[in-house]
Order: structure tokens, then sequence, then C-alpha cells
């Protein structure tokens, strides 16, 4: 790790600092890491799905269509994961600038962990066991029931 | 609740020279995209769970107002990833902090330079959309019931 000491003018001088390897600084190194893949990930999924495709004509059918492929489903999977554990720990994060009691803090952390784990195990078992055809059957009697 | 009302205040005080407005804005967009998040990969999960309610709401975020937060949510997340980006670099290479306040320009040049045409494609197509159902003679101002999708 680098770090700058001292800034004068149009001079950077910087000197290698050791760094404590503590879960903050994984957590740091995480955002960044994360960050990273969600630029392809997370702008990927949005100019895809928001650009060449569009939400105004999405449909069940849509969704069973493309989640009738694997390396969709990983796409999706990986994205859960990143985008899920990079907002909550932006929010963690975001929270510690403003509630300083180590009390409060705590059960922040522990309730967004537990929010996290939730979320990724819910929609990760919805996603890896999305049936393309129940869907489109699904769909089918959708349209019975709405008359189309 | 004063103090929170501080907080904000004081938060958004322009204190120059150090890209804050940047921070507020990468701050404002994380937020913003994580609550949508949430709401979109809970609600994603009924395409397995739930098929009939996932319809139903992809039906409801068609209404414009949704169809406005998702170019709202295009703009978040183009900024948070290129502000992110700056602030990687940034954070790993302390000899360009230099360069510091010209990062913070390029990283807003570089939102408006991609949002721009992306942001005005979505309205047209939001538009368009609303145009051809009023030609059949229906509405995007439609609000899907849900009684008749969980029928």
């Amino acid at each position: 790790m680098t770090t700058v000491v001292g800034t004068a003018k149009h001079k950077v001088t910087i000197r290698q600092v050791r760094i404590q390897a503590n879960r903050e600084r994984y957590a740091y190194l995480f955002m960044r890491m994360s960050g990273v893949a969600l630029l392809i990930l997370a702008v990927g999924h949005m100019l895809i799905q928001h650009v060449l495709n569009s939400s105004g004509n999405l449909t069940l059918l849509f969704v069973a269509d493309q989640w009738n492929s694997w390396g969709w489903k990983a796409y999706d999977m990986l994205l859960l994961v990143f985008a899920v554990v990079h907002g909550l720990n932006g929010l963690r994060n975001v929270l510690e600038d403003y509630i300083h009691n180590p009390a409060t803090t705590l059960w922040i952390n522990r309730f967004l962990i537990v929010f996290a784990i939730l979320t990724i195990i819910w929609a990760g078992i919805g996603i890896a066991s999305f049936d393309s055809e129940a869907a489109r059957a699904a769909q089918e009697a959708l349209n019975q029931s709405l008359g189309q | 609740m004063s103090s929170l009302l501080l907080t904000v205040r004081e938060s958004m005080r322009y204190r120059g020279r150090s890209g804050h407005y940047s921070w507020v804005a990468h701050r404002i967009s994380g937020l913003a995209i994580l609550f949508f998040l949430v709401m979109h990969v809970w609600d994603t999960a009924n395409a397995h769970f739930y098929p009939p309610l996932y319809a139903w709401s992809l039906e409801l975020f068609k209404f414009p107002l949704f169809a406005l937060g998702e170019i709202g949510l295009m703009a978040a997340v183009l900024y948070h990833a290129f502000n992110g980006i700056r602030i990687t670099l940034l954070d790993f290479k302390p000899e360009w902090w230099k360069h510091q306040a010209k990062s913070a320009t390029i990283s807003w040049g570089l939102f408006f330079l991609i949002f721009t045409p992306i942001g005005l494609y979505m309205v047209i197509e939001l538009i368009s959309r609303c145009n051809e159902l009023a030609a059949e003679g229906a509405t995007c101002w439609t609000i899907p019931s849900l009684a008749s999708y969980l029928r």
C-alpha cells in the first residue's frame, strides 16, 4: 500500500506503509474489485435489458427465453451476488458516517448481513430453479384469465 | 430530527476543491440504486416463486412514472460506475492525486457524453410506446389490476 506524505505544489511524495489486514481492509478492497466487476455486469445489464431490449415490452415470455440458458442464469447470479453485497456494504459505509453509537452500528451490521444472505439465497434459488416451461404455462394461464 | 436535517444540509454544502459534488452524487446515486436493486431482486425472484405476481409487476413498471424512474436509474448507474472507477484508480495511484480536480470533471464529462444519447433514446421509446397505445385507443397511463392477475 502506498500513501502520500507530502503534497508540496506539483510534487507528491510517496512512501510505502504496511496496512493491517483486518476486515475493514478486505471490505474496502472488495468495494473496488466488485466495482470493477459491476462496471461490466451492471452497466452491461442496464444496456442489454433497458436499451437493446426495452422493459416497455418485457413479459414473462422474454424472461422464459432468456433464463432458458445457463449462461444468462450465471450472469444474473454473479450480478446478484456482487450487486447486493456491494450495495449493502455501501449502505453500511454511509450509515457509519452518521451513526456513531457502537451498539446501534453492531445491530445495523448484523441486520444488513442477514438481509444480504437472505436476499442472495432467495433470489439465487429463484434463478437456479427457474423453469422456462413453467413460466410459459403461467403466461398461458394468465392470457386465458385476462381474456387476451 | 433537526440533527438529521443539519447533517443532510451540511453534507450538501459545497466545500470545494475535493470533488465534493462527486462525493454527494456518488452517495445519492448509490443509495438510489440500492433502493431499486432490493425491490428488483425480490420482485424478479417471483418469476420463479409466483409468476402471476411477477407478470403483474412487469405491467406495473410500464407505467410512465416507473419508466422515468428507469431513466433515472440508468443515469445513477452510469455516474456511479464512472466515478467509482475514478475513485478506484486514484486509490491505487496516489501519484495521480494532483489531477484530482480534473479527474472529477472527466467523470462528469464521460457521464454526460454517454448518458445524454441513451437517456434521449429511452425518452423517445417511452413516448412512442404511449403514442402506439393511444393509436389503438388504449393508454399507457393505466395501472394493471392486481386482482385480475392473481385470479
